[in-house]
């Protein structure tokens, strides 16, 4: 952890604190405009591409529409509460991203002040991080039940549920990378994968873990129960109209980025140029990090948006069954793993070269009995009953009679018994 | 302390905007009453004033909720364990095991008596 | 210290909030506050580590609280003041008055002289410090922590779990079943027609009419059907004034008219 965070001047704190705030709003803006588009592409359709380059003002098109559009205060709604919900949802969303790295410390052009490009860092960043954003979830959780209306309160409940589900696979997953690490700085996780490798690769299963938790996470589908459309309305937000909408809209925008950048921090190297790039003189120097940092954390955005575009929403129940009996367990066994392994690796009993060799050989071997067959025996089951026997109707299986399409069923001719 | 100065001073302008952003939203939209605008949303009937059921939720949310709260702190005192792990040695990884499989005592007993299904 | 007095006040108001609102959920939200401000004083008196735990434990305990609430006492409905255990207050102000009494000694005893040795305990950093404590001397304290939540999980199932009688019936077993309905009985094993179709209006309580004109019972929800609140055929008139409009030539064409047969509760509805 650098000494400067925290001890800087006070204009080099607001300036840092300010560029945090804007770059966040623009990200959002870019990223409703990037969604819309990509999701568009994957449809076969065109997207939004009438105002500016690309339609890229659409969504500040958008942004200037909702706050020209009129308030609506419900009369069921519990006035304070409805009124604070939306500010609750979107500070802690703006303050997750005080710790997250941007890159290394660079002099501000035009003066001779070197700063991280980092707000600030503390020695529990990542546990700070997971503080603020379940602070966060409170904003949901109220929202609905100010709205004073059933689709709200149920929208919020579900989401709380979720959150709490999903949130324990998220922290277990993240207690492999502090193991490698040694710490929870952030600044210190991506100064520990340039000495070792990307944490994704080791821990890979940590990292599936995490992107799997970090989706039901920010409700985003195929996890996107609490804002079911076509069972909720709206979910939580379904009484929130204008600006109080757009607040929530924007939080839950900055908490997919969050949970991307904190993806690429514990991952993938942080603002750290990807092997290759690396090798170039000065990759890793001056503003030019900023640029890795923001193309993975918008690769995961993109992961968001593909996972959107393909998958269909799951059952609520195949969804808590999913969170508690598979996830959670996983996780934990594989921290057992991760500690045995790195233990024999400090004391030098084993290879870390051979332990990925014997996962390769894993890999291929499940991957070659995927592709043997399977053998099937006929199962004896209990018949099923034979409703086109009565004469369902549709048109008949093949060596079937049709039958007269009535209510009632048509006594069959023997066939019913078989 | 100081290291938490500038989370204030974030907290500071995203509120500032926040608050704005909800105090400005009367002025800049327009105001055309409705007595059917501000019903709450229902699909097209007269809304009940409450929740079927006085609004309560099934009981059934109380086990996940309790079952969060005792992995939550099984993960807080992971994290100083992992943290702490290069020195802690093979002592350490013993006794986190322990407490790890303690843990799952509890979590195993709740899923074969049927506390995590759903429907 | 300033910080101290800015978040002191605030903790106070907050907490008696806590016992004194008399909606439930208004007390839980209290308590989030009281525990958030108190996150911000570990922070303050450099316990970083005690910070983040501290919002992470106590904003889920609080949700689960705030569940608890709308489970038992629903969404809108304040405490009621009736005693049901007899004497409770009396043992509640009598405990109350010793637990302040103890407080006060032992903060009293407590409040003497500049604190020491924090420095040395966070030499290596705060959560370093905690670990070798805790890992090395307070072990055994660690590991009883784990029989105490197997004891809440115990509670917890205790008090909410309601075992399954039957067993559970999966999409298949379900989907089957209709089939043996539709064989045995009859009954349509298809999606019930919605409301709406074929009618001009697309609101729940408005059933679906079917090609002769009388109204689809099927099409609503059985819940508004017992309600009373379904606008049985106020609709039904519908079709054949549009069809009487259709076929009419001239200047009555294309001419919005009310339906004939307009119910008193259907007043107002055009304006919207």
């Amino acid at each position: 952890m650098s000494e400067l965070f925290g001890n800087e001047a006070w204009w080099v704190i607001i300036l840092k604190a300010l560029l945090v705030f804007v770059v966040l709003v623009v990200f959002t803006l870019f990223n409703i405009w990037f969604e819309r588009r990509v999701v568009a592409r994957m449809q076969h359709r065109v997207g939004p591409n009438v105002w500016g380059p690309f339609g890229l003002l659409q969504s500040l098109a958008d942004g200037v529409k909702l706050a020209l559009k009129e308030e609506i205060f419900p009369k069921h709604a519990h006035k304070v509460v409805y009124f604070i919900a939306p500010v609750i949802a979107t500070i802690p969303a703006f303050l997750a991203w005080a710790v997250i790295p941007f890159g290394p410390e660079v002099t501000i052009p035009f003066t001779d002040t070197v700063t991280p490009l980092q707000l600030t860092d503390m020695p529990v960043a990542v546990l700070y991080i997971l503080a603020v954003t379940s602070i966060g979830v409170y904003g949901i959780v109220l929202g609905g039940w100010a709205s004073g209306s059933t689709y709200s309160l149920l929208g919020g409940v579900r989401s709380s549920a979720q959150m709490i589900s999903y949130e324990v696979a998220m922290g277990l997953s993240l207690v492999a990378v502090f193991i490698y690490a040694g710490s929870m700085s952030t600044s210190e996780i991506v100064a520990a994968q340039a000495e070792d490798t990307w944490f994704a690769l080791p821990l890979l299963p940590s990292f599936i873990i995490y992107m799997i938790a970090m989706v039901g996470e920010t409700n985003r589908a195929p996890f996107d129960l609490p804002e079911a459309e076509g069972e909720l309305v709206g979910g939580f937000h379904t009484e929130y109209s204008s600006l109080k909408f757009a607040l929530f809209f924007l939080a839950e925008y900055i908490n997919m980025v969050t949970v991307s950048a904190l993806a690429t921090t514990m991952f993938l190297g942080g603002w750290r140029a990807p092997w290759g790039i690396s090798q170039i003189d000065g990759a890793n120097e001056g503003y030019w990090p900023v640029l890795w940092f923001l193309g993975k954390t918008l690769l995961f955005v993109f992961l968001f948006i593909w996972l959107r575009g393909s998958l269909p929403r799951l059952r609520y129940d195949q969804f808590m069954k999913f969170g508690w009996k598979v996830l959670i367990p996983a996780s934990l066994a594989w921290i057992v793993v991760v500690c045995v392994m790195r233990r024999l690796i400090i004391d030098d009993d084993l290879d870390p070269t051979k332990i990925l060799v014997v996962a390769g050989v894993l890999v291929v071997a499940l991957l070659v009995v995927q592709f043997i067959p399977e053998r099937r025996t006929p199962a004896v089951e209990a018949p099923e009953p034979d409703a086109f026997a009565g004469g369902f109707p549709v048109p008949p299986m093949p060596g079937k009679q049709p039958v007269a399409p009535s209510g009632a069923p048509v006594a069959p001719s023997g066939e019913k018994e078989a | 302390m100081t290291e938490y100065t500038p989370v204030l001073v974030l907290a500071a302008i995203s509120g500032a905007f926040a608050v704005f952003s909800v105090l400005i939203a009367p002025l800049t939209g327009p105001k055309r009453y409705n007595r059917a605008k501000v019903d709450s949303y229902e699909c097209g009937i007269e809304p009940t004033p409450q929740a079927a059921g006085g609004g309560r939720v099934p009981v059934k949310y109380f086990i996940t909720a309790m079952l969060f709260i005792v992995f939550d702190v099984e993960i807080i005192f992971l994290y100083p364990f992992a943290v702490e792990f290069d020195l802690l040695g093979w002592f350490g990884i013993v006794e986190m095991l322990l407490f790890i499989a303690t843990v799952f005592v509890a979590y195993v007993y709740v899923w074969r008596r049927g506390g995590l299904e759903w429907d | 210290m300033t910080a101290f007095w800015l978040l002191a006040p605030i903790m106070v108001v907050a907490a008696l909030g806590v016992v004194l609102s008399r909606k439930a959920v208004h007390s839980a939200l209290c308590l989030a506050v009281v525990m958030i401000s108190l996150a911000m004083m570990y922070a303050m008196q450099d316990a970083p580590f005690l910070f983040a735990v501290q919002i992470i434990v106590y904003t889920g305990a609080i949700m689960m609280l705030f569940l608890f609430v709308l489970m038992l006492v629903g969404v809108d409905k304040t405490d009621s003041l009736v005693e049901t255990i007899k004497g409770q207050r009396l043992v509640a102000i009598v405990l109350g008055l010793l637990f302040g009494g103890v407080l006060v000694t032992v903060v009293a005893q407590a409040f003497v002289g500049p604190v020491v040795g924090l420095g040395e305990a966070n030499a290596d950093g705060n959560v370093h410090g905690l670990a070798k404590l805790l890992f090395n001397r307070y072990v055994f304290a660690f590991e009883a922590t784990s029989a105490l939540l197997i004891t809440a999980v115990l509670g917890a199932m205790v008090l909410a779990h309601r075992e399954r009688l039957e067993p559970r019936r999966t999409q298949r077993d379900l989907a089957l079943e209709r089939m043996q309905r539709y064989a045995e009985h009859g009954e349509h094993p298809g999606n019930l027609p919605t409301p709406g179709v074929y009618a001009r209006h697309n609101a729940v309580d408005v059933p679906a009419l079917l090609p002769d004109g009388s109204t689809s019972e099927i099409s609503t929800s059985k819940t508004l059907r017992d309600r009373g609140v379904v606008r049985d055929g106020a609709f039904a008139g519908d079709v054949s004034v549009t069809m009487r409009r259709l076929e009419a030539d001239g200047p009555e064409r294309g001419r919005v008219e009310p339906p004939p047969s307009t119910p008193a509760r259907h007043d107002g509805e055009e304006d919207l």
